[in-house]
């Protein structure tokens, strides 16, 4: 639980009740309602918990109960609302009954400068957060300040854009299924878990701030395996005067992928056509789209900040700290083939989203990298994450591989706890999101 | 090679040289021994446009002289400390070439921004530039881009080059700059988007300027107006392109009703002279006359830091080529003097009016606060135009010259 203010728990097991998804909506208007009359109660609270937190140094321990639970039931009503969960929530908000869960940082003393402050330092993450779940500035189209505490006490109710997509096509995904993606339960959670994260720093239950790092949010699984798959080997260091510079340094970077990728393509039309016919990519072909795709990201992540070095120009695998593996030429299904051009979109939705957040994580990683030379391991994962959901979509466009992007925010490593073992999250491919409902 | 071949093509090329100068020095019109100097400012300017001009010009040239002292100190730190950086790329010899050229470039760009600053504030004070400070930082990025796209195209050829050619990468590499100038010269008139045709904003000046062209010989080269009056109040215009794309541009400020109809149809011959005696490829001539020599230094002094095909002898180039365009400066303007002095010859000889020309000089003093009399080292280090004086001088010889 150390270095995050609070900590998603997942036990979902990935199936979904038709009736109930089909009535989501409304069969969350008593929580939506309870929610808002929780939130007047939680406004008050917060006041009272900061001049507390002020006067003592600690929130006390009632308020700390009060405002937990607030944060907790928020959770729950989004995870249901959100399709990241599948039972009608309590209205308690009590912990370890719910499939998505949340367990905060223990009670401990606050840097009182920090408590002080809190609306204001809280922009940054709120800034991630509005993209993650709809919950920080700007959402609400106040001013910064005002929008923080009225999304603070309203992030049971709005949406946000990345989880907004997700949710909407989990919607036919579970109508048709029955199940909803591993991949999209996933972000799902990560957004619900940032923003307890978020709204735990901002109620004043802790001190500790927002982590945006999937690893640290929770316990997420092991992602599936993918042809197309992000090795990271960054070190988080940054040199200052390359991120001054980085736009400008982008320049014969930003012409050579134009000029390459109208060759490309051209590739890939010939590409989609030989797909068709011998039911894969021919290697020629696959190497070329493949060392272009592997270019793309060499230079979206130095773009982002999510690599250092400033990349070479030929896509050369091993070449750069955040690389892209790609397997193949494999065989391809020739219907999905035949239909990529219709299947790939909920891909390129849910991606425009992430490109967003990518966008909001570098311009505030920019600041991070020039004062500390470093960038935020949080920054620097979920960069990583938008950028990796990106190449695979664009292998998945350019007929590299007919395996569907996958959403979710793991990196690869094995899940911290045993929670998600108890009951195993089934893989899903997230194909089925694209065939009609 | 050996020592007296390598002399023997030296001196064949040095030769080759001094022919190629001699010849397009000599080409033109304007007649030998005509005396340019002693002409009284005070005879065409009063006292206070003299102390104006003279006052406004001097913290310019200050500025500039600070600026240029500040990109040779930066350099030169950059060429001690720069290469360190090559630490921070993944990419191969030639795109870590790139980096460090463009991190270069990006340091002087920082290190230049306060000269720029207050040159803008000075003209903005003078009533010369509507440009704000913000948008003057911000609004040319796009130019700057393009800037930052050449140097790592011309860091592509030579280190491309010197790859294959090792030290004798300057000889392919100066002819590629010089095609790359006539290609640039070329399209020139094609990257001009706000502009728009003189007949559509002054029919009468726009038949005069038919006539003009048609008496210089160069009746295909259309005249066009461009917008700059929201930046600008100074007047300026000027001739571009090659062949086909040849054009004469006169900006806005130059119809606001400062100028007379007089003046300006000097203006018109005088741009039409440069297309008439071709000076832009003569201009092209004179830039390769200057490029071989150049890039032939450039390859001698990176040679003890492994020569340009080594990435680390990039920041250490960026400081040789900045200190060799320095000094080929007065070299420069000795050649473009003469060519601007060339296309006042043409358009007295055109348009027959030293009248016109002298109120127009007049014209630019008190409208643009040009100096009629520069210091020496002033005038060889930065008129690439003859003084006012000069010029006026150079009207008052042909008025001379054609009297019966």
């Amino acid at each position: 639980m150390a270095g995050v203010p609070a900590r998603i728990i997942v036990r979902d097991d990935l199936s979904r009740s038709r009736v109930t998804v089909f009535f989501r909506l409304l069969l969350a208007i008593p929580h939506v309602v309870w929610l808002a009359l929780w939130s007047i109660a939680a406004i008050l609270a917060t006041i009272a918990n900061w001049f507390a937190t002020l006067a003592t140094g600690r929130p006390p321990r009632a308020l700390y109960r009060f405002l937990s639970a607030y944060i907790r039931y928020a959770v729950h009503v989004n995870s249901f609302i959100l399709l990241a969960a599948n039972p009608f929530p309590g209205f308690t908000g009590a912990p370890g009954r719910y499939p998505i869960d949340v367990e905060f940082a223990p009670l401990e003393r606050q840097h009182r400068l920090k408590t002080l402050f809190r609306i204001v330092l809280a922009i940054p993450a709120a800034l991630v957060a509005s993209v993650a779940s709809g919950s920080g500035v700007g959402y609400t189209g106040a001013s910064n300040t005002r929008s923080v505490w009225v999304s603070s006490f309203t992030f049971g109710l709005w949406f946000g854009i990345l989880l907004f997509v997700v949710a909407f096509l989990c919607w036919f995904v579970a109508l048709a299924l029955g199940r909803i993606p591993q991949g999209f339960r996933n972000t799902l959670a990560w957004g619900i878990g940032y923003a307890a994260q978020l709204h735990s720093y901002l109620l004043l239950l802790t001190d500790v701030y927002p982590n945006s790092d999937p690893g640290a949010t929770g316990v997420l699984g092991v992602p599936p395996p993918h042809p197309i798959a992000l090795r990271i080997e960054d070190d988080l260091r940054r040199s200052r005067v390359t991120v001054f510079f980085r736009l400008f340094l982008l320049i014969p970077h930003f012409v050579w992928l134009l000029l390459w990728g109208i060759v490309v393509e051209l590739a890939v039309i010939v590409n989609w056509f030989a797909a068709l016919i011998v039911g894969r990519s021919p290697r020629v072909l696959h190497r070329f789209i493949s060392a272009y795709l592997r270019y793309q990201t060499h230079v979206y992540a130095f773009a982002t900040l999510v690599g250092n070095p400033f990349p070479g120009f030929l896509g050369r695998p091993g070449s750069y700290p955040i690389d892209l593996e790609v397997a193949g030429p494999d065989r391809q299904h020739r219907l999905k083939t035949l239909f990529r051009i219709v299947l790939f979109w909920p891909a390129v939705f849910v991606g425009w989203p992430l490109s967003y957040l990518l966008f909001i994580v570098s311009f505030l990683g920019w600041f991070a990298a020039l004062a500390t030379g470093r960038m935020p391991t949080g920054f620097r994962n979920v960069g990583a994450w938008a950028i990796r959901y990106s190449a695979q979509t664009n292998a998945y466009i350019w007929i590299l591989t007919d395996s569907y992007p996958y959403s979710g925010p793991e990196a690869g490593e094995p899940a911290a706890e045993p929670a998600a073992e108890e009951h195993p999250a089934e893989l899903e491919p997230e194909e089925a999101a694209a065939q009609p409902a | 090679v050996t020592r007296p071949v390598r002399v023997v093509v030296a001196a064949a090329a040095a030769g080759a040289w001094v022919t190629a100068a001699t010849l397009l020095w000599t080409s033109s019109v304007v007649p030998d021994g005509l005396h340019l100097s002693g002409v009284d400012a005070h005879r065409y300017f009063g006292a206070s446009e003299l102390r104006r001009a003279a006052s406004f010009e001097r913290f310019e040239r200050w500025d500039f002289v600070a600026a240029q002292v500040v990109l040779v100190l930066v350099l030169a730190a950059y060429a001690r400390w720069g290469a360190r950086w090559s630490r921070e790329s993944a990419a191969g010899r030639i795109g870590t070439g790139m980096l460090l050229g463009m991190l270069g470039f990006g340091f002087v760009w920082l290190a230049e921004i306060p000269f720029g600053l207050a040159a803008l504030w000075w003209e903005r004070r003078h009533h010369l530039s509507q440009v704000g400070y913000v948008e003057w930082i911000f609004g040319n990025w796009g130019e700057l881009g393009g800037e930052f796209a050449f140097v790592c195209l011309a860091l592509l050829i030579v280190m491309g080059l010197a790859g294959k050619l090792r030290q004798s990468w300057w000889i392919p590499g100066a002819l590629t700059f010089v095609a790359l100038g006539t290609l640039f010269a070329f399209v020139q008139p094609y990257l001009l988007v706000d502009v728009h045709s003189l007949a559509s904003e002054r029919p009468g000046l726009a038949r005069a300027a038919q006539r003009i062209a048609a008496a210089e010989h160069v009746r295909d080269v259309p005249i066009r107006v461009e917008n700059v009056s929201g930046e600008t109040s100074a007047a300026n215009a000027m001739a571009v392109g090659l062949g086909p794309s040849r054009r004469v541009v006169l900006w806005d400020t130059l119809l606001d009703g400062r100028f007379g109809d007089g003046q300006i149809r000097f203006v018109i011959a005088h741009e039409y002279g440069h297309q008439a005696r071709r000076h832009i490829p003569k201009a092209i001539v004179w830039y390769a006359l200057f490029a071989f020599p150049g890039t032939y230094l450039i390859a001698r002094f990176t040679r003890r830091r492994g020569g340009m095909a080594n990435p680390g002898a990039v920041p250490f180039s960026l400081l040789v080529l900045v200190v060799l365009s320095l000094a080929a400066l007065p070299l420069q303007n000795v050649v473009t003097r003469r060519v601007e002095a060339e296309a006042d010859w043409m358009a007295l000889r055109t348009t027959r009016d030293p009248g016109a020309d002298r109120r127009l000089m007049q014209s630019f003093a008190r409208t643009s606060y040009a100096d009629p009399n520069p210091p020496t080292w002033a005038y060889l280090l930065l008129e690439n135009h003859p003084t006012i004086m000069q010029r006026i001088a150079l009207a008052n010889a042909w008025e001379q010259r054609s009297r019966p």
